[in-house]
């Protein structure tokens, strides 16, 4: 197909490039398994993790959500993740939370604890120059 | 003439008194619950329709196929004791209302165990244990309010339920 000005090549080079980055995007996402969870004991936070570790074998499923985070260069994600923790924790009460809370009142006297948890999720994160893009699969 | 007058008044007065009071000792309510809503027991026939019409049942929230339910709640936490400054006590104390408000959604949503225990012993309570426990999953949930003052956090969020999250 002719480009309207007639430059046949140069229309050909640009899509090449094109289709290039988007098989490299496709290549090189990598695979993340995260997990998160925290405990709050009488209405004050008791402990937080945060796990990060590279899938072992392939994930299956598609990417259904994505979120944008600036990654000031690092390659590490567990480092991108805590330097823009309020913005992925907002994305995880979006992806779902597993909850249990126990309460005990003894003799009149309560003491509660709630567990949120993401159970183990596989994302797939691509890494950029300033930004990493983070979804995960279902 | 005047005495007349004066005795006619006080004759509709003391009639209108006792309808008054006729009306109010026929209607009685009898509440068990704390909503005084349930049980009535209504002598009067006039008065019957128009309380009828007073406390009609109330429409419980039901998920249907037609319309979404929103379910607002408000999670509370506090900072500990030992954080090392008001951002960090802000961000501690929003982690934990976050906490409460999905704890709050998921016993609306899923409901509560309740587990109860006394121990009696020569008629005296010696011990008293209450459990209570909620275990669910919560998705799509948003904040949508945050408040922070005299170290309590407020945190507003609300969930969106539609009838086709749920398998049929």
């Amino acid at each position: 197909m002719r480009s309207r000005d007639g430059d046949y090549s140069f229309t050909q080079s640009i899509s090449s490039i094109i289709s290039l980055l988007l098989c490299s995007s496709v290549i090189f996402a990598d695979e993340y398994i995260i997990s998160y969870r925290y405990s709050v004991k009488n209405a004050t936070l008791y402990s937080e993790t945060l796990y990060v570790s590279k899938a072992m074998k392939k994930c299956m499923g598609r990417p259904y959500d994505t979120l944008l985070l600036e990654s000031q260069k690092s390659e590490i994600l567990k480092e991108i993740l805590l330097a823009n923790q309020d913005k992925f924790i907002e994305f995880l009460y979006k992806i779902g939370l597993s909850v249990r809370y126990y309460e005990e009142t003894l003799n009149g006297k309560n003491d509660s604890s709630t567990i949120l948890t993401l159970p183990s999720k596989c994302f797939k994160v691509d890494f950029n120059d300033s930004f990493v893009r983070i979804a995960p699969l279902k | 003439m005047k005495y007349s007058l004066v005795l006619i008044a006080l004759l509709s007065v003391t009639s209108f008194a006792a309808d008054k009071k006729e009306d109010a000792t026929q209607v009685t309510i009898v509440c068990s619950t704390s909503n005084c809503v349930k049980q009535t027991e209504i002598t009067n026939p006039v008065a019957k329709s128009k309380v009828k019409k007073k406390l009609s049942p109330k429409k419980e929230d039901v998920l249907d196929t037609r319309h979404n339910l929103l379910i607002n709640v408000i999670g509370q936490g506090v900072a500990p004791a030992n954080t090392s400054s008001p951002a960090q006590a802000y961000a501690l104390a929003k982690r934990a209302a976050v906490a409460d408000a999905y704890r709050l959604i998921a016993e609306k949503v899923k409901g509560v165990r309740i587990d109860g225990q006394d121990l009696i012993k020569n008629m005296m309570v010696k011990r008293s244990t209450i459990r209570t426990s909620v275990q669910a999953m919560v998705r799509n949930a948003n904040i949508i309010e945050t408040t922070f003052k005299e170290g309590l956090c407020e945190v507003e969020m609300e969930i969106t339920l539609s009838r086709n999250q749920f398998p049929q």
